[in-house]
Protein backbone atom coordinates (compact mmCIF):
# COMPACT_ATOMS: atom_id res chain seq x y z
CA UNK A 1 0.00 0.00 0.00
CA UNK A 2 1.19 3.18 -0.76
CA UNK A 3 -0.22 5.80 1.29
CA UNK A 4 0.92 5.89 4.90
CA UNK A 5 -2.02 3.25 6.30
CA UNK A 6 -4.37 5.15 7.02
CA UNK A 7 -2.75 7.65 9.62
CA UNK A 8 -1.83 4.72 11.59
CA UNK A 9 1.12 2.26 11.77
CA UNK A 10 0.80 -1.40 11.14
CA UNK A 11 0.91 -1.87 14.92
CA UNK A 12 -2.09 0.38 15.85
CA UNK A 13 -4.15 -2.05 13.35
CA UNK A 14 -2.97 -4.95 15.27
CA UNK A 15 -3.55 -3.42 18.67
CA UNK A 16 -7.14 -2.12 17.02
CA UNK A 17 -8.15 -5.76 16.60
CA UNK A 18 -6.00 -7.60 19.56
CA UNK A 19 -8.87 -6.82 21.77
CA UNK A 20 -11.77 -8.68 20.39
CA UNK A 21 -9.26 -11.61 19.08
CA UNK A 22 -8.24 -11.89 22.83
CA UNK A 23 -11.42 -12.06 24.12
CA UNK A 24 -12.57 -14.67 22.17
CA UNK A 25 -9.69 -16.75 22.20
CA UNK A 26 -10.40 -16.41 26.19
CA UNK A 27 -14.36 -16.91 25.87
CA UNK A 28 -14.70 -19.04 22.96
CA UNK A 29 -11.44 -20.68 21.99
CA UNK A 30 -9.77 -21.43 25.32
CA UNK A 31 -12.84 -23.03 26.92
CA UNK A 32 -13.24 -25.23 23.67
CA UNK A 33 -10.01 -26.36 24.40
CA UNK A 34 -10.35 -27.22 27.45
CA UNK A 35 -13.53 -29.18 27.08
CA UNK A 36 -11.19 -31.64 24.80
CA UNK A 37 -8.63 -31.69 27.55
CA UNK A 38 -11.23 -32.48 30.08
CA UNK A 39 -12.81 -35.16 27.78
CA UNK A 40 -9.18 -37.34 28.97
CA UNK A 41 -9.73 -37.29 32.55
CA UNK A 42 -12.10 -38.33 34.75
CA UNK A 43 -14.01 -35.74 36.75
CA UNK A 44 -17.45 -35.82 38.47
CA UNK A 45 -17.99 -32.52 40.06
CA UNK A 46 -19.79 -34.38 43.50
CA UNK A 47 -17.11 -37.16 43.95
CA UNK A 48 -13.86 -36.62 42.57
CA UNK A 49 -11.40 -33.33 44.22
CA UNK A 50 -9.93 -32.80 40.90
CA UNK A 51 -9.99 -34.22 37.37
CA UNK A 52 -7.92 -37.46 37.06
CA UNK A 53 -6.05 -38.23 33.97
CA UNK A 54 -7.66 -41.51 32.58
CA UNK A 55 -6.65 -41.15 28.59
CA UNK A 56 -8.96 -42.79 26.62
CA UNK A 57 -11.33 -44.49 29.23
CA UNK A 58 -14.24 -42.35 28.88
CA UNK A 59 -14.21 -43.35 24.58
CA UNK A 60 -14.35 -46.82 25.21
CA UNK A 61 -16.85 -46.43 27.83
CA UNK A 62 -19.00 -43.82 25.31
CA UNK A 63 -18.89 -46.23 22.25
CA UNK A 64 -20.33 -48.89 24.45
CA UNK A 65 -22.92 -46.56 25.54
CA UNK A 66 -26.44 -46.75 24.50
CA UNK A 67 -28.25 -44.05 26.04
CA UNK A 68 -25.53 -41.95 23.52
CA UNK A 69 -26.43 -44.05 20.48
CA UNK A 70 -30.33 -43.94 20.99
CA UNK A 71 -29.57 -40.19 21.17
CA UNK A 72 -27.82 -39.53 18.39
CA UNK A 73 -29.96 -42.16 15.86
CA UNK A 74 -32.90 -39.77 17.40
CA UNK A 75 -31.36 -36.58 16.89
CA UNK A 76 -30.55 -38.07 13.42
CA UNK A 77 -34.06 -38.89 12.56
CA UNK A 78 -35.31 -35.48 14.06
CA UNK A 79 -32.55 -33.48 11.78
CA UNK A 80 -33.55 -35.58 8.41
CA UNK A 81 -37.62 -35.36 8.93
CA UNK A 82 -37.56 -31.58 9.98
CA UNK A 83 -35.15 -30.41 7.20
CA UNK A 84 -36.61 -32.71 4.81
CA UNK A 85 -40.47 -31.06 5.28
CA UNK A 86 -38.81 -27.57 6.04
CA UNK A 87 -37.07 -27.58 2.56
CA UNK A 88 -40.55 -28.26 1.22
CA UNK A 89 -42.65 -26.05 2.92
CA UNK A 90 -39.50 -23.20 2.50
CA UNK A 91 -39.63 -24.06 -1.32
CA UNK A 92 -42.93 -23.55 -2.01
CA UNK A 93 -42.82 -20.62 0.25
CA UNK A 94 -39.74 -19.29 -1.59
CA UNK A 95 -41.49 -19.69 -5.01
CA UNK A 96 -44.52 -17.64 -3.39
CA UNK A 97 -42.48 -14.93 -2.76
CA UNK A 98 -40.56 -14.93 -6.00
CA UNK A 99 -43.88 -14.26 -7.83
CA UNK A 100 -44.52 -11.01 -6.63
CA UNK A 101 -47.39 -10.90 -4.58
CA UNK A 102 -48.68 -7.69 -3.62
CA UNK A 103 -47.38 -6.36 0.09
CA UNK A 104 -44.58 -9.10 -0.51
CA UNK A 105 -42.09 -7.58 1.78
CA UNK A 106 -44.52 -6.77 4.36
CA UNK A 107 -45.71 -10.64 4.14
CA UNK A 108 -42.07 -11.81 4.22
CA UNK A 109 -40.85 -9.70 6.86
CA UNK A 110 -44.09 -11.09 9.00
CA UNK A 111 -43.25 -14.57 7.59
CA UNK A 112 -39.89 -14.49 9.41
CA UNK A 113 -41.52 -14.02 12.64
CA UNK A 114 -41.29 -17.41 14.45
CA UNK A 115 -37.77 -17.59 13.22
CA UNK A 116 -36.49 -14.80 15.23
CA UNK A 117 -38.38 -15.50 18.18
CA UNK A 118 -36.28 -17.19 20.79
CA UNK A 119 -36.83 -20.76 20.56
CA UNK A 120 -37.98 -21.21 24.21
CA UNK A 121 -41.06 -19.30 23.47
CA UNK A 122 -41.21 -21.61 20.24
CA UNK A 123 -41.46 -24.71 22.55
CA UNK A 124 -44.32 -22.42 24.84
CA UNK A 125 -46.47 -21.54 21.93
CA UNK A 126 -46.18 -25.35 20.50
CA UNK A 127 -46.53 -26.53 24.30
CA UNK A 128 -49.65 -24.72 24.98
CA UNK A 129 -50.87 -25.79 21.23
CA UNK A 130 -50.83 -29.49 22.10
CA UNK A 131 -51.30 -29.37 26.00
CA UNK A 132 -54.66 -31.67 26.89
CA UNK A 133 -56.32 -28.78 29.12
CA UNK A 134 -55.43 -26.04 27.03
CA UNK A 135 -54.67 -26.76 24.04
CA UNK A 136 -56.48 -26.19 20.31
CA UNK A 137 -55.19 -29.56 18.62
CA UNK A 138 -56.59 -31.88 21.10
CA UNK A 139 -59.58 -29.78 21.22
CA UNK A 140 -60.52 -30.33 17.62
CA UNK A 141 -59.39 -33.28 17.89
CA UNK A 142 -62.08 -33.94 19.83
CA UNK A 143 -64.59 -32.12 18.30
CA UNK A 144 -64.18 -34.34 15.34
CA UNK A 145 -64.46 -37.48 17.82
CA UNK A 146 -60.92 -38.12 16.68
CA UNK A 147 -58.74 -40.06 19.06
CA UNK A 148 -57.15 -38.89 22.60
CA UNK A 149 -53.96 -38.58 22.37
CA UNK A 150 -51.61 -36.81 24.60
CA UNK A 151 -49.65 -35.28 22.31
CA UNK A 152 -46.25 -34.67 24.71
CA UNK A 153 -46.86 -37.17 26.47
CA UNK A 154 -46.40 -40.29 24.27
CA UNK A 155 -43.44 -40.76 22.55
CA UNK A 156 -44.03 -41.14 19.08
CA UNK A 157 -46.56 -37.78 18.96
CA UNK A 158 -44.19 -36.20 21.82
CA UNK A 159 -41.26 -36.46 18.50
CA UNK A 160 -43.58 -35.48 16.15
CA UNK A 161 -45.11 -32.78 18.03
CA UNK A 162 -41.15 -31.49 18.20
CA UNK A 163 -40.90 -31.80 14.25
CA UNK A 164 -43.82 -29.81 14.21
CA UNK A 165 -42.50 -26.97 16.69
CA UNK A 166 -39.27 -27.47 14.69
CA UNK A 167 -41.09 -26.85 10.96
CA UNK A 168 -43.07 -24.09 11.70
CA UNK A 169 -39.67 -22.15 13.54
CA UNK A 170 -36.97 -22.83 10.69
CA UNK A 171 -39.47 -23.08 7.36
CA UNK A 172 -38.88 -19.33 7.04
CA UNK A 173 -35.27 -19.90 7.36
CA UNK A 174 -35.16 -21.69 4.38
CA UNK A 175 -38.37 -19.62 2.52
CA UNK A 176 -35.68 -16.47 3.10
CA UNK A 177 -32.47 -18.14 1.46
CA UNK A 178 -34.48 -19.94 -1.44
CA UNK A 179 -36.20 -16.95 -2.28
CA UNK A 180 -32.65 -14.93 -2.21
CA UNK A 181 -31.41 -17.43 -4.58
CA UNK A 182 -34.83 -17.94 -6.97
CA UNK A 183 -33.97 -14.06 -7.21
CA UNK A 184 -30.84 -13.94 -8.35
CA UNK A 185 -32.28 -16.16 -11.50
CA UNK A 186 -33.22 -13.71 -14.75
CA UNK A 187 -36.52 -12.80 -15.22
CA UNK A 188 -35.50 -13.10 -19.46
CA UNK A 189 -35.44 -17.11 -18.90
CA UNK A 190 -39.45 -17.01 -17.60
CA UNK A 191 -40.23 -14.84 -20.24
CA UNK A 192 -38.73 -16.76 -23.19
CA UNK A 193 -39.79 -19.90 -22.08
CA UNK A 194 -43.16 -18.30 -21.30
CA UNK A 195 -43.27 -17.34 -25.46
CA UNK A 196 -42.03 -21.27 -25.64
CA UNK A 197 -46.21 -21.96 -24.18
CA UNK A 198 -44.23 -23.19 -21.01
CA UNK A 199 -46.65 -23.63 -18.16
CA UNK A 200 -45.67 -22.70 -14.58
CA UNK A 201 -45.29 -25.79 -13.33
CA UNK A 202 -42.86 -26.58 -15.59
CA UNK A 203 -41.11 -23.34 -15.35
CA UNK A 204 -40.46 -24.21 -11.82
CA UNK A 205 -39.50 -27.75 -12.11
CA UNK A 206 -37.13 -27.18 -15.37
CA UNK A 207 -35.84 -23.42 -14.39
CA UNK A 208 -36.23 -22.51 -11.42
CA UNK A 209 -35.32 -25.96 -9.31
CA UNK A 210 -32.05 -26.57 -10.36
CA UNK A 211 -30.81 -22.78 -10.37
CA UNK A 212 -31.45 -22.67 -6.61
CA UNK A 213 -30.33 -26.40 -6.70
CA UNK A 214 -27.32 -24.95 -4.65
CA UNK A 215 -28.53 -23.10 -2.12
CA UNK A 216 -30.95 -25.80 -1.53
CA UNK A 217 -28.06 -27.98 -0.46
CA UNK A 218 -26.27 -24.72 1.40
CA UNK A 219 -29.44 -24.47 3.59
CA UNK A 220 -30.30 -28.28 3.71
CA UNK A 221 -26.75 -28.96 5.06
CA UNK A 222 -27.41 -25.73 7.62
CA UNK A 223 -30.50 -26.62 9.05
CA UNK A 224 -29.93 -30.44 9.27
CA UNK A 225 -26.91 -29.67 11.33
CA UNK A 226 -28.64 -27.17 13.64
CA UNK A 227 -32.04 -29.63 14.13
CA UNK A 228 -29.15 -32.62 15.00
CA UNK A 229 -28.23 -30.02 17.72
CA UNK A 230 -31.59 -28.92 18.69
CA UNK A 231 -32.09 -28.41 23.01
CA UNK A 232 -33.93 -25.60 23.58
CA UNK A 233 -37.59 -26.36 22.29
CA UNK A 234 -37.05 -30.10 23.87
CA UNK A 235 -36.47 -28.72 27.20
CA UNK A 236 -39.42 -26.56 27.10
CA UNK A 237 -42.17 -28.93 25.42
CA UNK A 238 -40.93 -32.34 26.72
CA UNK A 239 -37.62 -32.12 29.04
CA UNK A 240 -36.48 -35.12 26.54
CA UNK A 241 -39.72 -37.29 27.87
CA UNK A 242 -41.33 -39.38 28.20
CA UNK A 243 -38.84 -40.96 29.26
CA UNK A 244 -35.95 -40.67 26.89
CA UNK A 245 -37.95 -40.69 23.77
CA UNK A 246 -37.19 -37.13 22.80
CA UNK A 247 -33.70 -37.30 24.52
CA UNK A 248 -31.76 -35.72 21.63
CA UNK A 249 -28.07 -35.60 21.49
CA UNK A 250 -26.97 -32.31 23.29
CA UNK A 251 -29.91 -33.01 25.93
CA UNK A 252 -28.14 -36.16 26.29
CA UNK A 253 -25.13 -34.37 27.13
CA UNK A 254 -26.82 -31.71 29.61
CA UNK A 255 -27.96 -34.92 31.60
CA UNK A 256 -24.66 -36.16 31.87
CA UNK A 257 -22.94 -32.87 32.74
CA UNK A 258 -25.36 -31.44 34.96
CA UNK A 259 -27.86 -34.35 36.28
CA UNK A 260 -24.58 -36.78 36.44
CA UNK A 261 -22.28 -34.23 36.95
CA UNK A 262 -20.00 -36.55 35.01
CA UNK A 263 -18.22 -34.12 33.44
CA UNK A 264 -15.37 -35.56 32.22
CA UNK A 265 -17.48 -38.16 30.26
CA UNK A 266 -19.62 -35.36 28.49
CA UNK A 267 -16.31 -33.77 27.60
CA UNK A 268 -15.85 -36.92 25.88
CA UNK A 269 -18.95 -37.21 24.25
CA UNK A 270 -19.06 -33.44 22.98
CA UNK A 271 -15.68 -33.53 21.30
CA UNK A 272 -17.04 -36.87 19.04
CA UNK A 273 -19.82 -34.63 18.43
CA UNK A 274 -17.46 -32.39 17.25
CA UNK A 275 -15.04 -35.03 15.60
CA UNK A 276 -18.33 -36.08 13.54
CA UNK A 277 -19.52 -32.48 12.97
CA UNK A 278 -16.03 -31.69 11.81
CA UNK A 279 -16.21 -34.45 9.49
CA UNK A 280 -19.48 -33.50 7.98
CA UNK A 281 -18.95 -29.81 7.61
CA UNK A 282 -15.72 -31.03 5.80
CA UNK A 283 -17.31 -33.21 3.31
CA UNK A 284 -20.02 -30.43 3.24
CA UNK A 285 -17.89 -27.46 1.76
CA UNK A 286 -16.02 -30.13 -0.40
CA UNK A 287 -19.22 -30.11 -2.77
CA UNK A 288 -18.35 -30.02 -6.43
CA UNK A 289 -19.05 -26.76 -8.99
CA UNK A 290 -18.18 -24.89 -5.87
CA UNK A 291 -21.70 -24.56 -5.63
CA UNK A 292 -21.55 -23.91 -1.75
CA UNK A 293 -21.37 -20.44 -2.30
CA UNK A 294 -24.71 -20.51 -3.43
CA UNK B 1 -59.15 -10.44 -17.79
CA UNK B 2 -57.14 -12.83 -19.42
CA UNK B 3 -57.24 -16.34 -17.80
CA UNK B 4 -53.13 -16.62 -17.27
CA UNK B 5 -53.42 -13.01 -15.14
CA UNK B 6 -56.34 -14.50 -13.19
CA UNK B 7 -55.18 -17.58 -12.23
CA UNK B 8 -51.99 -15.79 -11.04
CA UNK B 9 -53.74 -13.20 -8.98
CA UNK B 10 -56.22 -16.59 -7.24
CA UNK B 11 -52.77 -17.83 -6.69
CA UNK B 12 -51.35 -14.79 -5.03
CA UNK B 13 -54.28 -14.59 -2.74
CA UNK B 14 -54.03 -18.57 -1.80
CA UNK B 15 -50.61 -17.47 -1.07
CA UNK B 16 -50.90 -14.72 1.17
CA UNK B 17 -53.52 -16.64 2.86
CA UNK B 18 -51.80 -19.28 3.69
CA UNK B 19 -48.62 -17.36 4.82
CA UNK B 20 -50.97 -15.75 7.30
CA UNK B 21 -52.52 -18.91 8.19
CA UNK B 22 -48.83 -20.20 8.74
CA UNK B 23 -46.95 -17.44 10.78
CA UNK B 24 -50.66 -15.87 13.04
CA UNK B 25 -52.30 -18.26 14.62
CA UNK B 26 -49.87 -20.39 16.85
CA UNK B 27 -48.23 -17.03 18.24
CA UNK B 28 -51.45 -14.98 18.13
CA UNK B 29 -52.55 -17.92 20.71
CA UNK B 30 -50.04 -17.44 23.06
CA UNK B 31 -51.22 -13.43 23.24
CA UNK B 32 -55.00 -14.98 23.42
CA UNK B 33 -54.11 -17.44 26.73
CA UNK B 34 -51.51 -14.42 28.13
CA UNK B 35 -55.49 -12.07 28.34
CA UNK B 36 -57.81 -14.56 29.21
CA UNK B 37 -58.85 -15.27 32.94
CA UNK B 38 -58.03 -18.03 34.79
CA UNK B 39 -61.14 -19.23 35.00
CA UNK B 40 -61.98 -19.49 31.21
CA UNK B 41 -58.47 -20.48 30.75
CA UNK B 42 -59.43 -24.20 30.01
CA UNK B 43 -62.75 -23.23 28.36
CA UNK B 44 -61.55 -23.75 24.55
CA UNK B 45 -64.74 -23.23 22.86
CA UNK B 46 -64.07 -19.12 24.38
CA UNK B 47 -62.98 -17.22 22.20
CA UNK B 48 -64.82 -14.19 22.69
CA UNK B 49 -64.65 -13.06 26.46
CA UNK B 50 -63.51 -9.59 28.46
CA UNK B 51 -59.18 -9.41 28.18
CA UNK B 52 -57.80 -9.32 31.24
CA UNK B 53 -54.59 -7.01 31.84
CA UNK B 54 -53.22 -8.10 35.40
CA UNK B 55 -50.76 -10.46 34.65
CA UNK B 56 -49.11 -7.96 32.36
CA UNK B 57 -49.36 -5.22 35.29
CA UNK B 58 -48.07 -8.19 37.54
CA UNK B 59 -44.67 -8.38 35.46
CA UNK B 60 -44.08 -4.29 35.85
CA UNK B 61 -44.85 -4.31 39.69
CA UNK B 62 -43.83 -7.23 40.96
CA UNK B 63 -40.60 -9.69 41.49
CA UNK B 64 -41.99 -11.61 37.57
CA UNK B 65 -40.47 -8.84 36.11
CA UNK B 66 -37.03 -8.95 37.13
CA UNK B 67 -36.06 -11.51 34.54
CA UNK B 68 -37.34 -9.09 31.92
CA UNK B 69 -35.33 -6.56 33.18
CA UNK B 70 -32.30 -9.00 33.66
CA UNK B 71 -32.42 -10.26 29.80
CA UNK B 72 -32.94 -6.17 28.92
CA UNK B 73 -29.92 -5.39 30.68
CA UNK B 74 -27.88 -8.21 29.43
CA UNK B 75 -28.65 -8.17 26.44
CA UNK B 76 -28.17 -4.44 25.44
CA UNK B 77 -25.21 -3.88 27.33
CA UNK B 78 -23.62 -7.39 25.77
CA UNK B 79 -24.48 -6.07 22.29
CA UNK B 80 -22.92 -2.48 23.17
CA UNK B 81 -20.04 -4.19 24.25
CA UNK B 82 -19.51 -6.92 21.17
CA UNK B 83 -19.88 -3.72 18.81
CA UNK B 84 -17.26 -1.95 20.51
CA UNK B 85 -14.74 -4.63 20.14
CA UNK B 86 -15.74 -5.82 17.03
CA UNK B 87 -15.48 -2.71 15.13
CA UNK B 88 -12.42 -1.89 16.23
CA UNK B 89 -11.78 -5.17 14.75
CA UNK B 90 -13.60 -4.66 12.01
CA UNK B 91 -11.46 -1.57 11.10
CA UNK B 92 -7.84 -3.90 10.85
CA UNK B 93 -9.84 -6.78 9.58
CA UNK B 94 -11.42 -4.63 6.41
CA UNK B 95 -8.97 -1.81 5.66
CA UNK B 96 -5.66 -3.74 6.42
CA UNK B 97 -3.87 -6.57 4.36
CA UNK B 98 -1.70 -8.25 6.35
CA UNK B 99 -0.29 -11.96 5.81
CA UNK B 100 -2.13 -13.71 9.09
CA UNK B 101 -5.59 -12.39 8.29
CA UNK B 102 -6.86 -15.84 6.78
CA UNK B 103 -5.57 -17.60 10.17
CA UNK B 104 -7.08 -15.25 12.46
CA UNK B 105 -9.69 -14.88 10.60
CA UNK B 106 -10.85 -18.48 10.93
CA UNK B 107 -10.53 -18.01 14.85
CA UNK B 108 -12.92 -15.83 14.74
CA UNK B 109 -15.42 -17.61 12.67
CA UNK B 110 -14.45 -20.63 14.28
CA UNK B 111 -16.29 -20.48 17.60
CA UNK B 112 -19.47 -20.14 15.19
CA UNK B 113 -19.06 -23.68 13.95
CA UNK B 114 -18.91 -24.91 17.42
CA UNK B 115 -22.25 -26.74 18.75
CA UNK B 116 -23.40 -24.29 21.86
CA UNK B 117 -22.90 -27.58 24.56
CA UNK B 118 -18.94 -27.39 23.54
CA UNK B 119 -17.78 -24.28 25.79
CA UNK B 120 -20.43 -25.30 28.43
CA UNK B 121 -18.96 -26.64 31.24
CA UNK B 122 -15.84 -24.54 30.80
CA UNK B 123 -17.61 -21.48 31.19
CA UNK B 124 -19.52 -22.49 34.45
CA UNK B 125 -16.29 -23.56 36.00
CA UNK B 126 -14.50 -20.48 34.65
CA UNK B 127 -17.41 -18.09 35.92
CA UNK B 128 -17.40 -19.85 39.22
CA UNK B 129 -13.80 -18.91 39.67
CA UNK B 130 -14.59 -15.91 38.52
CA UNK B 131 -17.51 -15.02 41.40
CA UNK B 132 -19.49 -14.15 38.60
CA UNK B 133 -22.13 -16.73 38.42
CA UNK B 134 -25.74 -15.43 39.24
CA UNK B 135 -24.69 -11.98 38.20
CA UNK B 136 -25.82 -9.91 35.00
CA UNK B 137 -21.96 -9.05 35.04
CA UNK B 138 -21.65 -12.54 34.41
CA UNK B 139 -24.02 -12.77 31.66
CA UNK B 140 -22.84 -9.51 29.80
CA UNK B 141 -19.08 -11.06 29.84
CA UNK B 142 -20.69 -13.95 28.26
CA UNK B 143 -22.82 -12.10 25.82
CA UNK B 144 -19.63 -9.84 24.39
CA UNK B 145 -18.22 -13.17 23.51
CA UNK B 146 -20.87 -15.09 21.70
CA UNK B 147 -21.56 -11.95 19.65
CA UNK B 148 -18.04 -10.32 18.69
CA UNK B 149 -17.57 -12.67 15.58
CA UNK B 150 -20.89 -11.96 14.20
CA UNK B 151 -20.64 -8.75 14.57
CA UNK B 152 -17.05 -8.60 13.18
CA UNK B 153 -18.43 -10.33 10.13
CA UNK B 154 -21.20 -7.80 9.34
CA UNK B 155 -19.18 -4.93 10.48
CA UNK B 156 -16.42 -6.02 7.90
CA UNK B 157 -18.90 -6.02 5.40
CA UNK B 158 -19.77 -2.66 5.97
CA UNK B 159 -16.79 -1.40 6.11
CA UNK B 160 -16.02 -2.33 2.79
CA UNK B 161 -18.62 -0.79 1.58
CA UNK B 162 -16.49 2.51 2.07
CA UNK B 163 -14.53 3.92 -0.58
CA UNK B 164 -10.94 3.57 0.10
CA UNK B 165 -9.75 6.52 -1.94
CA UNK B 166 -11.85 8.67 1.17
CA UNK B 167 -9.73 7.06 3.80
CA UNK B 168 -6.77 7.29 1.72
CA UNK B 169 -7.01 11.62 0.80
CA UNK B 170 -7.63 11.61 4.35
CA UNK B 171 -4.36 10.18 5.65
CA UNK B 172 -2.10 11.36 2.55
CA UNK B 173 -3.76 15.02 3.94
CA UNK B 174 -2.35 13.93 7.60
CA UNK B 175 -5.20 12.78 9.28
CA UNK B 176 -4.95 10.49 12.04
CA UNK B 177 -6.16 7.07 12.24
CA UNK B 178 -8.66 8.19 15.03
CA UNK B 179 -10.13 10.90 12.93
CA UNK B 180 -10.50 8.96 10.26
CA UNK B 181 -12.58 6.45 11.84
CA UNK B 182 -14.36 9.39 13.62
CA UNK B 183 -15.45 11.24 10.61
CA UNK B 184 -15.05 8.86 7.79
CA UNK B 185 -16.01 5.21 9.16
CA UNK B 186 -18.37 5.80 11.57
CA UNK B 187 -21.03 8.44 9.81
CA UNK B 188 -20.82 6.15 6.64
CA UNK B 189 -21.79 2.44 8.36
CA UNK B 190 -24.88 3.76 10.68
CA UNK B 191 -26.80 1.10 8.74
CA UNK B 192 -24.49 -1.70 9.61
CA UNK B 193 -23.87 -0.70 13.13
CA UNK B 194 -27.42 -0.52 13.83
CA UNK B 195 -27.89 -4.35 11.77
CA UNK B 196 -25.37 -5.20 13.95
CA UNK B 197 -26.53 -4.23 17.38
CA UNK B 198 -30.16 -5.16 16.30
CA UNK B 199 -28.55 -9.08 15.58
CA UNK B 200 -26.23 -9.16 18.82
CA UNK B 201 -29.21 -7.74 20.80
CA UNK B 202 -31.61 -9.80 19.69
CA UNK B 203 -29.52 -13.08 19.74
CA UNK B 204 -28.49 -12.18 23.57
CA UNK B 205 -32.60 -11.99 24.08
CA UNK B 206 -33.03 -15.36 22.93
CA UNK B 207 -30.45 -17.06 24.47
CA UNK B 208 -31.08 -19.73 26.52
CA UNK B 209 -28.57 -22.42 27.49
CA UNK B 210 -26.32 -20.49 28.83
CA UNK B 211 -28.49 -18.18 31.51
CA UNK B 212 -29.72 -21.95 32.35
CA UNK B 213 -26.78 -23.29 33.54
CA UNK B 214 -24.66 -19.66 35.12
CA UNK B 215 -27.76 -18.10 36.35
CA UNK B 216 -30.19 -19.04 39.58
CA UNK B 217 -31.94 -16.10 41.41
CA UNK B 218 -30.75 -12.86 40.82
CA UNK B 219 -29.80 -12.54 37.43
CA UNK B 220 -32.27 -15.37 35.56
CA UNK B 221 -33.16 -14.00 32.46
CA UNK B 222 -36.48 -13.87 31.10
CA UNK B 223 -36.32 -17.06 28.87
CA UNK B 224 -35.30 -19.48 31.91
CA UNK B 225 -37.76 -17.43 33.29
CA UNK B 226 -40.03 -19.43 30.64
CA UNK B 227 -38.33 -22.45 31.85
CA UNK B 228 -39.43 -22.59 35.14
CA UNK B 229 -42.99 -22.34 34.50
CA UNK B 230 -42.40 -25.00 31.82
CA UNK B 231 -40.25 -28.11 31.85
CA UNK B 232 -41.75 -31.68 30.82
CA UNK B 233 -44.91 -31.38 31.36
CA UNK B 234 -45.62 -30.12 34.51
CA UNK B 235 -47.16 -26.79 33.39
CA UNK B 236 -49.83 -25.34 35.26
CA UNK B 237 -49.87 -21.65 35.05
CA UNK B 238 -50.03 -21.28 31.53
CA UNK B 239 -51.46 -17.47 31.55
CA UNK B 240 -48.03 -16.49 33.47
CA UNK B 241 -46.02 -18.53 30.75
CA UNK B 242 -48.12 -17.14 28.07
CA UNK B 243 -47.46 -13.91 29.59
CA UNK B 244 -43.70 -13.97 29.68
CA UNK B 245 -43.44 -15.62 25.84
CA UNK B 246 -45.61 -12.21 24.37
CA UNK B 247 -43.05 -9.98 26.32
CA UNK B 248 -40.09 -11.85 25.45
CA UNK B 249 -41.15 -11.30 22.02
CA UNK B 250 -42.56 -8.24 21.43
CA UNK B 251 -38.71 -6.66 21.90
CA UNK B 252 -38.14 -8.92 19.15
CA UNK B 253 -40.76 -8.15 16.68
CA UNK B 254 -40.54 -3.86 17.33
CA UNK B 255 -36.87 -4.21 16.53
CA UNK B 256 -37.58 -6.36 13.03
CA UNK B 257 -40.55 -4.39 12.38
CA UNK B 258 -38.89 -0.80 12.98
CA UNK B 259 -35.48 -1.41 11.22
CA UNK B 260 -36.60 -4.46 8.38
CA UNK B 261 -34.78 -2.92 5.59
CA UNK B 262 -31.37 -2.67 7.87
CA UNK B 263 -31.69 -5.73 8.88
CA UNK B 264 -32.22 -8.12 5.54
CA UNK B 265 -28.67 -6.36 4.94
CA UNK B 266 -26.96 -7.01 7.71
CA UNK B 267 -28.76 -10.85 8.03
CA UNK B 268 -27.98 -12.04 5.00
CA UNK B 269 -24.58 -10.41 4.81
CA UNK B 270 -23.75 -11.34 8.10
CA UNK B 271 -25.43 -14.76 9.52
CA UNK B 272 -25.25 -17.02 6.72
CA UNK B 273 -22.29 -19.59 8.36
CA UNK B 274 -21.42 -20.68 5.10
Amino acid sequence: MGWALLGGGRTTFVLLAAPAILYVLAWRIGPALYTLWLSLHQYNLVYDAQPQWVLFKNYTLLFQDAGLWDALRRSIAFALIATGVELIVGMAAAAFFDSKPPGRNFLLGLFLLPMIMAPVVVGTVWSALFDQTVGPVPYLLELLHGPRIAWLATPLSAFFGLVAADVWEWSPLLALLLFAAMQAIPREQYEAARVDGATSLQLFWRLTLPQVAGMTAVAAGLRLMDAFLELDKVFVMTGGGPGTATQFASFFIYKQAFQGYELGYASAVITCLLALLAVAYGAYLRQPRGSVRG
Amino acid sequence: MPRNVRRRHWGHTVGTVLVLLWTLPPFLYLVLLSVKPERLMVERSVLLFWPTFERYRDIVVTDLGLPIWNSLITSGVGAVGALLLAGLAAVTFSFLDFRWKAALFLVILLPRMFPPVTTLIPIQLMLKDLDLIDTRTGLIVLFIGFQIPLAIWVLRTFFDEIPRELAESAAIDGASLWSIVRHIILPLSRTGLLAAFILAFIFNWNEFLFPLIVTSFNAKTGAVAIMSFAGGYKKLQWGSLAVLGVVMTMPVIIFVVAFRATLIRGFTAGALKG
